[in-house]
């Protein structure tokens, strides 16, 4: 591995970009996502910053049960991110449509049937901190020797 | 050398690691108690897929199985279960001290205006077949014990407390017509003066 690289792969790990996508949950996700930004957990400590923007994203966090509205649209989100990039799914209702999946229901879950989901974080909704824990181990492995596996 | 510890704390500097708390309440997790198969986690069980009772390798045992990606964590199996197999937090540590448990039944509702009275529900109840084995047969019951069963061309319902909660019979009505409620009481033992 060159200098270079190894240098690449220590600035990556303080500087993950985060954009989420709501694709109809309840907003309980979307307010623990939140929550990560307050003081208590400061994601920034991290390097973990949150824009809403998929172009400059390196990480997209799935968010909610996946509307007949989003089923195309979340597909596109995705393909606006540069490489490398790494989707996670957060909460019950991407990984499963949680209380929602029920006959005549306006959910098509699972997440993964429309981009590939890297991790999951189970819960409804998951704790900051688990959802803190999941974008720290899985954006590395992901970001790590880029240059090199691809 | 004051500035060393400055620059140090300026880039290093992190809030205490976060742990979650033991008396959060967590995933059930399964102890070594025996479960009896009572069924009653999955029937009071809000989020679709989320628990399972399976038989397991051992002949005769069974197993609550919780599946992550569907729990959502209520705590209603941990405290609903009568052999306390399923624990998470301090659901268990809270009730014994505070006296409190939980209690669940079924309300069954007919919609007289959409119910035909094809009986189809009747005779699909696993409890109606146990009581009445004319209804295991499909056939036409005139007994007064059974949850319910077509009378004077409507379903009617005769005995609701007796209903386990397993909503074959909502799964099973073709018109919708049937529908079945869980009523959760939340008690305290109170002391008698
Ligand atoms: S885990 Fe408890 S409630 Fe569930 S089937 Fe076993 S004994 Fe019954
Ligand atoms: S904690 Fe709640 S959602 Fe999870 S298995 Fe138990 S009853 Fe179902
Ligand atoms: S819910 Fe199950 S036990 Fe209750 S009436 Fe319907 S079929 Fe019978
Ligand atoms: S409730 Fe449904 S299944 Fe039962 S008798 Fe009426 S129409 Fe038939």
């Amino acid at each position: 591995m060159t200098l270079l690289q190894s240098f690449k792969n220590a600035v990556r790990q303080r500087s993950i970009h985060v954009c989420y996508v709501d694709t109809g949950s309840c907003n309980g996700c979307d307010i623990e996502v939140l929550a990560c930004l307050s003081p208590r957990y400061d994601l920034e400590q991290y390097g973990i910053y949150v824009h809403n923007n998929p172009r400059e994203a390196d990480v997209l966090l799935v968010i909610g049960g996946v509307t007949p509205q989003w089923e195309d649209k979340l597909k596109m989100v995705w393909d606006k991110m540069p490489e490398p990039k790494v989707a996670v799914a957060i909460g019950n209702c991407p990984i499963s449509g949680c209380v929602y999946n029920r006959p005549d229901s306006l959910t098509r879950p699972p997440a993964k049937s429309y981009i590939p989901i890297a991790a999951e974080v189970p819960g409804c909704p998951p704790r900051p901190t688990e959802i803190i824990q999941a974008i720290l181990s899985v954006a590395p492995l992901i970001f790590k020797d880029w240059e090199i596996r691809r | 050398m004051a500035s060393v510890e400055w620059i140090k704390t300026f880039f290093f500097a992190k809030t205490a690691p976060l742990i979650t708390p033991s008396h959060f309440r967590e995933f059930p997790h399964v102890t070594d108690k025996e479960c009896t198969h009572c069924f009653q986690c999955m029937m009071i069980c809000p989020a679709p897929g989320a628990i399972e009772v399976i038989r397991t390798e051992k002949p005769g045992e069974w197993k609550p199985v919780i599946h992550l990606g569907h729990c959502i964590r209520c705590g209603l199996c941990v405290e609903i279960c009568p052999e306390l197999v399923l624990d998470s937090g301090r659901v268990h540590t809270k009730n014994a001290q505070d006296g409190t448990y939980m209690q669940f039944q079924f309300h069954i509702t007919v919609n007289p205006v959409i119910c035909m009275g094809c009986g189809i529900c009747s005779v699909a109840c696993p409890v109606n077949k146990e009581i009445d084995p004319q209804l295991a047969a499909k056939g036409t019951s005139t007994s007064d014990e059974v949850i319910m069963r077509v009378y004077k061309g409507i379903n009617t319902v005769f005995h609701e407390e007796k209903c386990t909660g397993c909503k074959t019979c909502e799964e099973q009505c073709p018109n919708r017509s049937v529908m079945v409620a869980r009523v959760l009481e939340p008690l305290q033992i109170t002391e008698e003066p």
